[in-house]
C-alpha cells in the first residue's frame, strides 16, 4: 500500500459519515462536507494525469477544465492522414463500399497513436519527478516555470490524442456492427 | 430509541434482519409463516384494508386486479418509462398522472413509495414481534445501479413507512459485509447480484489497517432491469406462443388464468435448477391439457441473452477497476436468480474460480444490511465501508451536451463545485439541469433536476455564484449554492423530475398511518393472547387424552396451575407477563408432549411444544 492510500484510509476512519450518525445535526454536515473533500482529493491524486492538471491550476498556468485543441507540429502529417482515412471511411460506409482495407489501415493508425500516448504519459511522469526535484532542492522560478510550461505542454498533447483515438474507436465500433 | 434493522427491499421477496446481541452474528427474522422471505406483494381488501406478503401473494390468483407485485420496477421511474414493463406485467397505471407512476389497486391509487411502504411497514412489525420492542431506524438496501430518483423513492418509502432511514446501503457491498464476517476474505472480490428484477456487478477490495477491516468499493455496473422476472417473461411469451399456436387459444397478460400459468411456469424453473427435464402440466380453458416437456438445455437455449447480458456489465466494471478477470481472487453469487446451472457456470467459467454460494442467497443481502445497521448503531466500529456512486453526475451545457462533473466509481461521499455568471445585463436567474449517465448528450443521460439560480440583476457577467453538487453517502444528491460576491448562502429546492416533493410525502405519511395495524403494545397483546389460546386448547386436549395419566398427580397438578396462571393473566393487557406465563405452560408441559407422541417419532420431535405437535 502507497503513503497516498495509506493516509486517504486513515482519515477515511476519522471523518467518514458513518461514525456520525448518531451525533447532533451541525457535526454530521461537518463530516458530510469533509469526507467529500477527502474523496474529490483522492480522486485527483491518485490519477497522474488530474493530479498534473491540478497541480497547474494551483500554480496558475491552466484554468479548470481548459483544453487546448491544437495539434502539436510534429503530428500534423500523421493526424492529416488520419483525418483523411477517417473521412473515407465515412464515406465507404455510407455507399456501403467493403470497408476491410480501411478499418486496418485505421487500426495501424490507432495502434501508432496508442504508443504515442503511452510516451507522453511516461514523459509526462518523468516531468512530474523533475518537478518535485526542483521543489526539493528550491529551485530558482524559472526552472520550475519552464517544468510547468513543459507540463501543460505534454497535458495539451496528451488530450489531443486521446481526442484522436477515442474518435477511431468510435467510428471502428461502428464500422465492425 | 427503538432498535435499527437492516431490511432487502427486493423485487420478488424482502427480508428484515438484525445482529443478536450476545453473538454478534446477523440473523434474519421470521414472519408469522415462519418464513423469513416477506413475498414483495401488496394487496388492497375490498374492505379497505391492505394485505402484505405470502397472503397477498395469494390473491395474485383471486383478485389479480387488487395485487401488486414487482412494484420495485416502478420505483423512480415516470409512466413513459415503463410503456414496454406493462405489456407483460398485469399493472394498471393512472393514465391521467404525467411524472408520478400511480398504480391502480381496485378503485384506489397508490404510488410506487407508497406500495413499498407498505411492504416495509409488515417487515417492521415482524421486527417488532420477533424482538418485542419498537423499531423506528433502519438500514435499506438498493441495488448498487440505482439511480438518485430511484434511491430518492426508496428513502421516501421508508419515511411514509415511518422509519427513519439512516442509510441506503447497495445489496453487493452489503452481501461482501456478510461474507467477509462469514470467511474473513482480504484481497479483490467480485460481487455478481442477480435478483428478481435488477442485476448488479461491484468489484471490492478488503483491506485489513491498525483501525479495522475496510471495505473498499472499487467499481460497480449493472442493469437496474435485468433479473429473474426477465426469464419468467420469457418462459411466459414461449408457453402464450404454444398455446396460441396449438389451441388457437389467446390470453392477456392480465387475469387469473396468465397468473396461473406464470406460478406454474416459475415452479418449473426452479425444479430445473435441480432436475434436467421437467413437464409442465396446465389445465386450458377449453378443458384440454397444455402438455410441454422442457429439457434443461432448451431452457438454457431460452434464457441464454439474459446471462449474455450480464456480462457487459461485468467486463466493464472489471476494466474500470483497472484489473483483469484473473485478478479477482474471490466471487461472490447474491440474488435468487443465481441458482440457476447455466450462471454458475458462465460465472465460472469466465473468472476461472468457483463462486462462494456458503450462505443462503436470498438472505445474504439482508444480513449484510443489519451488520451495516450494527455498524452505525454503535457508532464507531472496526468495520468501514467505502461506497462508489455507479453513474457520473453531469450537468447539460450548451447545445444539449452533457458535462461530467462527478465521474461514475467514485467513492462517495463526493462533490464537485461549478462557476456561474450571466450573460446578458440584469438577468436574473440561470437555468441549470443535472443529470446522471454516462453518454454525451443531455437527451440520453437521466434527468435528475432541474433548478433556475437566482441571481441579483447586475451587468452581465459580473455574478458569481458557486453551485456545490454533493453525493452523500446514500447516493443522493444535493445541490447547494454561493454567491461568491456576497458570500450568501442560497437554498436552492430541487424539483425532482420523477419524484414526489415533500409535502406529498408528508400527506402519504398521514395517510400511511390509516391503513396502518394498531400500535406496538396493542398488536403485540392481540398476538400473544393468539398464542395463548393455542396453547391453552392443546394442553386441555392433551390432559382428556386417556394416555395422559402416565403422568403422575403432582405433575398434572403443576400444570393445572400453569393453565390457571395463564387464563388469568390473559384477563389483562400486560404481554409480556402473557408471554411469559405462555413460556412456563410450554415448559411444564414438555414431558406430557413426549409421552403423548409415538416412541418412533419421539425423537424427532423433541424440544417441541405442545402446539406444534
Amino acid at each position: 500500500m502507497d503513503a497516498l492510500e495509506q493516509k486517504f484510509l486513515q482519515l477515511s476512519w476519522k471523518l467518514h459519515p458513518d461514525n456520525f450518525v448518531n451525533t447532533n445535526e451541525r457535526e454530521r454536515e461537518m463530516s458530510l462536507q469533509r469526507s467529500s473533500r477527502l474523496n474529490d482529493a483522492y480522486r485527483v491524486l491518485r490519477d497522474p494525469v488530474a493530479r498534473v492538471e491540478y497541480l497547474l491550476e494551483l500554480e496558475g498556468m491552466r484554468k479548470e477544465g481548459e483544453h487546448k485543441q491544437q495539434a502539436p507540429p510534429e503530428l500534423l502529417e500523421e493526424v492529416f492522414e488520419l483525418n483523411e482515412s477517417l473521412d473515407e471511411l465515412r464515406e465507404a460506409k455510407s455507399a456501403g463500399a467493403n470497408l476491410d482495407g480501411l478499418t486496418l489501415k485505421l487500426r495501424v493508425a490507432e495502434k501508432s497513436f496508442g504508443e504515442k500516448l503511452h510516451e507522453v504519459d511516461a514523459e509526462m511522469k518523468t516531468a512530474a519527478q523533475q518537478w518535485d526535484a526542483a521543489l526539493d532542492a528550491n529551485a530558482s522560478e524559472s526552472d520550475r516555470e519552464a517544468i510547468l510550461q513543459r507540463l501543460n505542454e505534454l497535458l495539451n498533447r496528451r488530450s489531443y490524442i486521446r481526442n484522436l483515438v477515442a474518435g477511431v474507436e468510435k467510428e471502428l465500433q461502428g464500422a465492425s456492427c | 430509541m427503538g432498535r435499527i434493522v437492516g431490511i432487502d427491499l427486493g423485487t420478488t421477496n424482502s427480508l428484515v434482519a438484525y445482529v443478536d446481541s450476545p453473538t454478534g452474528q446477523p440473523k434474519c427474522i421470521p414472519g408469522p409463516y415462519g418464513s423469513t422471505l416477506c413475498p414483495s406483494v401488496v394487496s388492497l381488501d375490498p374492505d379497505g384494508s391492505v394485505i402484505v406478503g405470502e397472503a397477498a401473494r395469494r390473491r395474485l390468483l383471486t383478485q389479480p386486479e387488487r395485487t401488486i407485485y414487482s412494484v420495485k420496477r416502478l420505483m423512480g421511474r415516470g409512466p413513459a418509462d415503463v410503456q414496454s414493463e406493462l405489456q407483460l406485467f398485469p399493472f394498471r397505471i393512472d393514465p391521467q398522472s404525467k411524472n408520478v407512476i400511480r398504480v391502480m389497486l381496485g378503485d384506489k391509487m397508490f404510488t410506487p413509495p407508497e406500495i413499498s411502504a407498505f411492504i416495509l411497514r409488515e417487515l417492521r412489525n415482524w421486527a417488532e414481534s420477533f424482538l418485542g420492542e419498537p423499531v423506528d431506524r433502519a438500514v435499506i438496501t438498493v441495488p448498487a445501479y440505482f439511480n438518485d430518483a430511484e434511491r430518492q423513492a426508496t428513502k421516501d418509502a421508508g419515511r411514509i413507512a415511518g422509519l427513519e432511514v439512516l442509510r441506503l446501503v447497495n445489496e453487493p457491498t452489503a452481501a461482501a459485509l456478510a461474507y467477509g464476517l462469514h470467511e474473513k476474505q482480504r484481497g479483490h472480490v467480485a460481487v455478481y447480484d442477480l435478483g428478481g428484477g435488477t442485476f448488479d456487478i461491484s468489484i471490492l477490495k478488503l483491506i485489513s489497517t491498525n483501525e479495522g477491516d475496510i471495505y473498499q468499493v472499487l467499481s460497480t455496473n449493472g442493469d437496474t432491469h435485468l433479473g429473474g422476472d426477465d426469464i419468467d417473461n420469457l418462459l411466459q411469451a414461449f408457453v402464450h406462443k404454444r398455446i396460441r399456436e396449438t389451441e388457437d387459444l389467446d390470453f392477456s397478460p392480465h387475469g387469473e388464468l396468465a397468473q396461473d400459468l406464470r406460478k406454474s411456469l416459475i415452479a418449473a424453473k426452479h425444479e430445473l435448477s435441480e432436475k434436467v427435464s421437467v413437464t409442465l402440466r396446465f389445465a386450458l380453458p377449453n378443458g384440454k391439457t397444455f402438455v410441454h416437456n422442457f429439457s434443461r438445455a432448451d431452457f438454457e437455449a431460452l434464457i441464454k441473452n439474459v446471462v449474455t447480458r450480464t456480462m457487459g456489465p461485468v467486463k466493464q466494471a472489471l476494466a474500470d477497476a483497472h484489473l483483469a478477470p484473473s485478478a479477482i481472487e474471490e466471487v461472490v453469487l447474491v440474488g435468487g436468480t443465481t441458482r440457476t446451472p447455466l450462471i454458475r457456470r458462465t460465472v465460472q467459467e469466465f473468472f476461472g474460480r468457483k463462486p462462494h454460494t456458503e450462505l443462503n442467497p436470498d438472505e445474504v443481502v439482508a444480513l449484510g444490511a443489519a451488520v451495516q445497521a450494527n455498524i452505525l448503531e454503535r457508532g464507531v466500529s472496526n468495520m468501514l465501508l467505502l461506497d462508489v456512486t455507479p453513474l457520473s453526475l453531469g450537468i447539460e451545457t450548451y447545445g444539449g451536451a452533457v458535462s461530467k462533473i462527478i465521474p461514475r466509481n467514485s467513492t462517495i461521499p463526493a462533490s464537485a463545485q461549478e462557476q456561474y455568471t450571466t450573460g446578458v445585463d440584469n438577468q436574473t436567474g440561470i437555468d441549470i439541469h443535472v443529470l446522471q449517465g454516462e453518454r454525451e448528450l443531455a437527451r440520453d443521460c437521466r434527468s435528475l433536476a432541474r433548478f433556475t439560480l437566482k441571481v441579483p440583476p447586475a451587468p452581465a457577467g459580473f455574478p458569481r455564484i458557486e453551485v456545490a453538487f454533493l453525493i452523500d453517502a446514500n447516493g443522493i444528491l444535493q445541490v447547494a449554492a454561493k454567491d461568491m460576491r456576497t458570500g450568501e448562502e442560497h437554498s436552492i429546492e430541487v424539483q425532482p423530475s420523477y419524484g414526489i416533493n415533500d409535502t406529498e410525502i408528508e400527506r402519504m405519511l398521514e395517510e400511511s398511518i390509516e391503513y396502518a395495524e394498531q400500535d406496538f403494545a396493542e398488536r403485540q397483546l392481540i398476538e400473544a393472547r393468539t398464542e395463548s389460546e393455542a396453547i391453552l386448547s392443546a394442553t386441555i386436549k392433551a390432559l382428556a387424552n386417556p394416555q395422559s395419566s402416565e403422568i403422575g398427580a403432582t405433575e398434572r397438578a403443576h400444570i393445572e396451575a400453569a393453565i390457571a396462571a395463564l387464563k388469568q393473566s390473559v384477563t389483562g393487557t400486560d404481554y409480556k407477563q402473557i408471554r411469559k406465563r405462555v413460556d412456563e405452560l410450554n415448559h411444564a408441559t414438555e414431558h406430557l408432549a413426549e409421552l403423548l407422541m409415538n416412541s418412533a417419532v419421539s425423537t424427532a420431535l423433541a424440544g417441541r411444544n405442545l402446539a406444534e405437535v
